[in-house]
């Protein structure tokens, strides 16, 4: 696909654009999305920078074994994260730390973080996620009529929400 | 819609409009939006809004994206409460909003949460402060992806470390009627901002309206970057004030900005781009005592009659040519 705007390089930038009361995509390639002064500000968030973070695959030697290595959460690759341009999920950085710290320092010119800290010490975090999360697999399983798995959700929930509220106390 | 936070105006508003803090935030437990089926997402969603409308000193109301039509999503854009990424599309998506449109979360858009807080004016301390406190209150209840060396852990590696995107809304007719935006992107790229149309266009932005936001996010405080951001934000209003001093020497400044009065006051058929360029001359006419036109009314048109906007704001469907006749009899009567 060809930038729009330049009508000659390729286009690797690709975003949503309100035109006319309809959200269309447009196509540029990474210079002229970058003399047109698309960062952050009116993309969602930056760009999906396709072309900043993907090149760094070519920068990057590659190792018959790497890609084997894939995320144990989302079972993303090295390659399929240097390719789009995008992390599958948190685990995928601390997968590929060594390998994507460059990249990520080309961007920023830095590479620690030095802002806000996200609250680590709460009791009552780990209760919505993981029971709810828990709570919903065993609805499913009921409805599935998987009552083996269910039983086992069933136990697992107790478990959690006994061990919040032993928690709890010992807070006291 | 009369309570809503851009009804307001805030301080330096003859050059600032308005004031962004957005969050990202993803939650540990679950792959990141992209790398979810529909299904996930929803499931996802159901445990976000749980622990978001827990936080009850907020009055906050759920959306699933699925029931609103395509042209509600797009009117969300226009107002800026949601992304055109987001609109695009409300398959596994929500909306979580407060009443006044002033804060609201996106789920499921690139990161899991992408918390927004808007207010009028040049007011980054006090939307960052509201943008903290939502986010500490929900992190209280969530397990955010966090890494001591990298900061809050996003999809895109571009909002790694704060995941903050601070941004204002400027109103800039006079530098961009003597050329000078293509200067201000350059130099604004070296100071780690960026700025753009505040409607994505390509060349010249519609009613010049841009939006000035940090690119780095990682290896700066978030208290650091929107004192630069501040600080150019300042730098660049007293410049376009310094321009409007000089273009409104010319008679022919003078001119433009009466007969775009004039064309927003007797028009039959107003399309958008006509009424934002006219409306873009009438605001500087207001702010610049050329006219007497109130500055509030003038920013609540220029939302209210975007495309989408103005669609919803009626019953029956529209097509091209009877929106541009509503847009001009509804400008034509707020003239009055
Ligand atoms: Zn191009
Ligand atoms: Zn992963």
């Amino acid at each position: 696909m060809i930038c729009e705007n330049c009508k000659r390089n390729e286009a690797n930038i690709h975003m949503k654009r309100i035109i006319n009361a309809s959200a269309t995509e447009v196509h540029l390639c990474g210079d002229c999305a970058k003399a047109l002064g698309y960062g952050g500000a009116f993309s969602s968030f930056g760009l999906g920078l396709g072309d900043l973070f993907g090149n760094f695959l070519s920068h990057t030697p590659t190792f018959s074994n790497t890609t084997a290595v894939r995320c144990s959460m989302c079972g993303n690759s090295f390659r399929d994260i240097a390719e789009s341009g995008r992390f599958g999920c948190a685990e995928c950085y601390e997968t590929f730390y060594d390998k994507v710290l460059p990249s990520i320092e080309r961007i920023h010119g830095q590479t620690k973080h030095v802002g806000k800290r996200a609250n680590k010490e709460n009791k009552d975090t780990h209760y919505i996620t993981d029971t709810e999360d828990l709570k919903q697999q065993l609805d499913k399983a009921v409805e599935e009529q998987n009552y083996e798995l269910a039983a086992e959700l069933r136990d697992k929930i107790k478990e959690k929400v006994n061990k919040k509220d032993g928690e709890e106390k010992t807070d006291e | 819609m009369n309570n809503k936070w851009y009804l307001g105006t805030g301080a330096q508003s003859d050059v600032i409009i308005s004031t962004r803090i957005r969050f990202a935030r993803n939650i540990k437990e679950f792959p990141f939006p992209s790398k979810l089926g529909v299904p996930e997402r929803i499931r996802v969603n159901n445990i976000l809004e749980k622990a978001i409308l827990d936080c009850k000193e907020y009055d906050f109301k759920f959306i699933e994206m699925k029931t609103m039509s395509q042209l509600q999503a797009v009117s969300l854009a226009e107002r800026h409460l949601v992304s055109p990424e987001f609109a695009s599309s409300g398959d596994g998506r929500a909306l979580i909003i407060t009443e006044d449109e002033s804060v609201s979360i996106m789920l499921c858009e690139e990161d899991h949460i992408r918390l927004q807080v808007m207010k009028a004016g040049l007011s980054l301390e006090e939307a960052y402060k509201e943008a903290d406190e939502i986010d500490n209150a929900i992190s209280k209840r969530l397990n955010y992806a966090f890494d001591d060396r990298i900061g809050f852990l996003t999809q895109y590696p571009t909002n790694l470390g704060t995941g903050m995107r601070a941004s204002v809304m400027l109103h800039l007719p006079a530098l961009s009627s003597l050329k000078q935006i293509q200067k201000l992107i350059e130099t604004v790229s070296k100071l780690g901002l960026s700025i753009g149309g505040s409607y994505g266009e390509f060349t010249h932005a519609k009613g010049d309206l841009y939006q000035l936001s940090n690119q780095i996010t990682l290896g700066i405080s978030e208290k650091v970057a929107i004192e630069n951001l501040k600080s150019i934000a300042l730098q660049i209003a007293a410049q376009e004030r310094a321009a409007r001093e000089e273009v409104c020497k010319l008679k022919e400044t003078e001119d433009k900005v009466f007969r775009a009065y004039g064309i927003l006051k007797y028009a039959r058929l107003l399309g958008v781009d006509e009424f934002m360029q006219c409306i873009s001359l009438v605001r500087l006419g207001a702010v610049r005592n050329i006219l007497n036109t109130d500055e509030a009314l003038i920013g609540k048109l220029m939302v209210d009659m975007q495309p989408a906007t103005i669609s919803i704001s009626v019953e029956r469907p529209l097509d091209d040519k009877d929106r541009d006749e509503l847009r001009a009899k509804l400008v034509r009567e707020s003239l009055k």
